[in-house]
């Protein structure tokens, strides 16, 4: 290759390379700021292809979508003093990119840790002023709506930062705490199945002894019924006997009185003692009777 | 000084090449080539280059240069060729700047120009976590929950938000948490499910619109939602404890079931006997009124003959039967001595042969069985519910 072939290309690299420094890009989703010399030239530059004065003007790119800030989980204190700790992320992005630059110096990580620190302290002092109850279940949103005006005060004017949201993502319970909580969980439940039980049993109790009453009043009805039945027996067969041994009321006592003389005495334990002057023995001691 | 200013600078010209008179009498190959290198430098080389006959290997280099553009030039449009297919939309960002969402099709972005971002906006996508939150009567559950998303919104997906999906699951991860919170265990475990997972999504959406994710929730599903497990043996006795209290209430029913128609039958049996106790009367009187009125229906006939038949039979009987002694009262002396328990003992054993009717031996062999059965000496195969068995 001849030297001014040479030249030409070598030129055409210089070209290429002083052309890729003096253009840029900023894409849609991003903003930037531009120094010339160290000093803010463009504030906030557009998306879009822009001209620079290449080695003389800086420029810096930062994202401008909505970005999370996830920090370590927090310890807080309720008003209660109970202790728990709190994983909550904050959703913010770069409302005013030359206050963001000026405060930042453009370093994302200086800018989460920034964050962090408002927003724990913000969290801190929310939590501070209320239950535990009031931060699980009731006031949440209010808490957060708070907080993020809270914020936005400070990191509008300061960081040139917007804050979105600030949620929380856990709540965790230190352990002698969560422990309490299980403690009354169980307790709860024990005595509900305590409950039941007794119910059982009571209901059990009821039936069983209606069951009881019944079997008494069956018995006692069958019993009287039974009694009335005999009595009415008894009462026919007296009558009966009565109509009978009312037709000779003496011969009755007779003849009675003789079966129950043969069966009183009837056997050789019985000892008589025997007068021989009682009719009986008449004939004994006289053939005619006397 | 530029290029092509008059002068001898012409020679100095990169773009045109070297058009001094160094080379002597090209061939005419070279004059082809020559004219052509020509065309295209009049392409590039703008107000220099043209006008100049003198073909040089400059040119010949400035050619092949020429040639090696044309190439870069066709490859880098190739290049910026592409298809969408039907589950995707591209996002192009020209110079930066959004451009266009672009539909299934055939595409051409330029590279270096354009900025394409390739989205999926059918596929439904799916997120599952398990987790353990405070309920609103803190107390403490394990939650399982998975949701399906779709990307509805390419633009959004791509320009808005950084790392889209990571900030679905914590958002997930904080709605779940305020649902719970807001819901008390009881309905969390059991009926209250499905409210909590329609609120989840709802306020999951609301909270992916609010930072314009371009995500839609497709379902959100509460999978699993149970007590910890460290008190998990609590809750089941809960359950035991239900199922203990039907069962005392069974038990006591089926106490009431045998014992009511056993009363009911013991009552029966009652009755019956006092019927047949009635009846037996009755007739028994019956009988012997019937007796009594035959009898004095002769007796009545011929009293007297009678009264003394019956009253000597039944004088004698009494006689034989028992142990006598005659005393003459009257004429006897004041003292009289009577070895009364002699003479039984002379009677008794006088008289030691069993007087047992055939019914009272029955009824000895009948009780010495029953004495045996209850001894457990003996097995017996009459078995009955009714207590007044057959043993008579």
């Amino acid at each position: 290759m001849q030297p001014k072939t040479l030249f030409f290309v070598i030129a055409l690299v210089i070209v290429a390379f002083i052309g890729a420094n003096s253009l840029y890009i900023v894409s849609e989703y991003q903003r930037g700021v531009s120094l010339r010399l160290g000093k803010l030239a463009n504030a906030d530059i557009q998306p879009g292809l822009h001209v620079k004065i290449p080695f003389v003007d800086q420029v810096r790119l930062f994202d401008a979508r909505i970005l999370t800030l996830d920090t370590r989980p927090e310890r807080f204190l309720t008003v209660e003093k109970k202790s728990m700790e709190v994983d909550s992320f904050t959703k913010w992005r770069i409302l005013d990119v030359g206050k963001y630059y000026t405060a930042t110096n453009g370093e994302e990580q200086r800018a989460d840790r920034l964050l962090a620190q408002r927003v724990n302290e913000g969290l801190r002092n929310q939590f501070a002023q209320r239950s535990l109850q009031e931060v699980v279940s009731g006031e949440r949103d209010l808490l957060m709506v708070e907080l993020v005006e809270q914020l936005n005060e400070f990191t509008k004017s300061s960081l040139g930062v917007e804050i979105i949201d600030v949620r929380v993502k856990k709540i965790d319970l230190p352990g002698t705490l969560s422990d309490a909580v299980f403690q009354r969980m169980r307790a709860e439940r024990e005595r509900e199945a305590r409950e039941l039980r007794s119910k059982g049993r009571e209901q059990a109790e009821i039936i069983r002894a209606d069951a009881d009453r019944q079997k008494a009043v069956i018995e006692a009805q069958a019993y009287r019924d039974a009694e009335l039945l005999r009595g009415e027996g008894d009462a026919k067969a007296t009558a009966t006997y009565a109509d009978a041994y009312n037709k000779d009321p003496e011969f009755y006592a007779f003849q009675r009185s003789l079966t129950a003389y043969k069966s009183s005495f009837n056997s050789k334990d019985d000892i008589m003692l025997v007068d021989p002057d009682s009719d009986f023995f008449r004939y004994l001691n006289d053939a005619t009777g006397k | 000084m530029a290029w092509n200013e008059p002068g001898g600078n012409k020679d100095k010209d990169p773009w045109g090449g070297n058009r001094g008179n160094q080379n002597d009498g090209p061939p005419d190959l070279d004059e082809l080539f020559k004219n052509l290198q020509d065309k295209l430098n009049g392409l590039f080389g703008g107000k220099g280059g043209s006008g100049s006959g003198k073909g040089s290997e400059g040119g010949f280099n400035g050619f092949v240069i020429g040639l090696l553009i044309a190439v870069i030039l066709v490859g880098y449009g190739l290049a910026g060729f592409g298809v969408v297919n039907e589950q995707e939309r591209a996002v192009v960002l020209r110079l930066g700047k959004f451009h266009d969402t672009l539909g299934p099709g055939l595409r051409w972005n330029p590279r270096l120009v354009d900025q394409v971002f390739r989205v999926n906006v059918t596929k439904v996508e799916e997120w599952s976590t398990t987790q353990q939150m405070l309920t609103q009567d803190l107390n403490i559950v394990d939650i399982s929950i998975s949701t399906q998303f779709i990307i509805n919104d390419a633009r959004d997906y791509v320009l808005n938000v950084r790392d889209p999906k990571t900030s679905l699951q914590q958002a997930a991860n904080s709605a779940l948490r305020h649902v719970a919170g807001s819901t008390v265990m009881h309905e969390v475990l059991t009926e209250g499910r499905e409210q909590v997972a329609i609120e989840i999504r709802s306020r999951l959406q609301s909270y992916l619109d609010n930072y314009s994710t371009g995500i839609e929730i497709v379902t959100v599903n509460v999978e699993e939602s149970n007590p910890p497990s460290e008190v998990q043996a609590a809750f089941d006795d809960v359950i035991k404890a239900r199922e203990d209290e039907e069962r005392f209430k069974n038990e006591a029913q089926t106490y009431a079931n045998g014992i009511i128609p056993e009363a009911r039958g013991m009552a029966q049996r009652m009755i019956e006997e006092a019927t047949a106790y009635k009846e037996r009367v009755i007739a028994k009187a019956d009988g012997e009124a019937q007796r009594f009125e035959f009898l004095l229906a002769e007796y009545k006939k011929s009293p007297e003959v009678t009264r003394e038949r019956m009253y000597l039979d039944a004088v004698q009987e009494v006689m034989e039967n028992s142990s006598k002694v005659m005393i003459d009262v009257e004429g006897g002396n004041n003292m009289l001595y009577l070895p009364l328990d002699k003479i039984v003992g002379q009677g008794a054993s006088s008289n030691e042969r069993s007087r047992m009717t055939n019914s009272e031996v029955s009824d000895l062999a009948d009780q010495i069985l029953q004495d045996l059965i209850d001894r457990g000496k003996v097995n017996t195969s009459r078995r009955s519910t009714n207590s007044r068995g057959g043993i008579r």
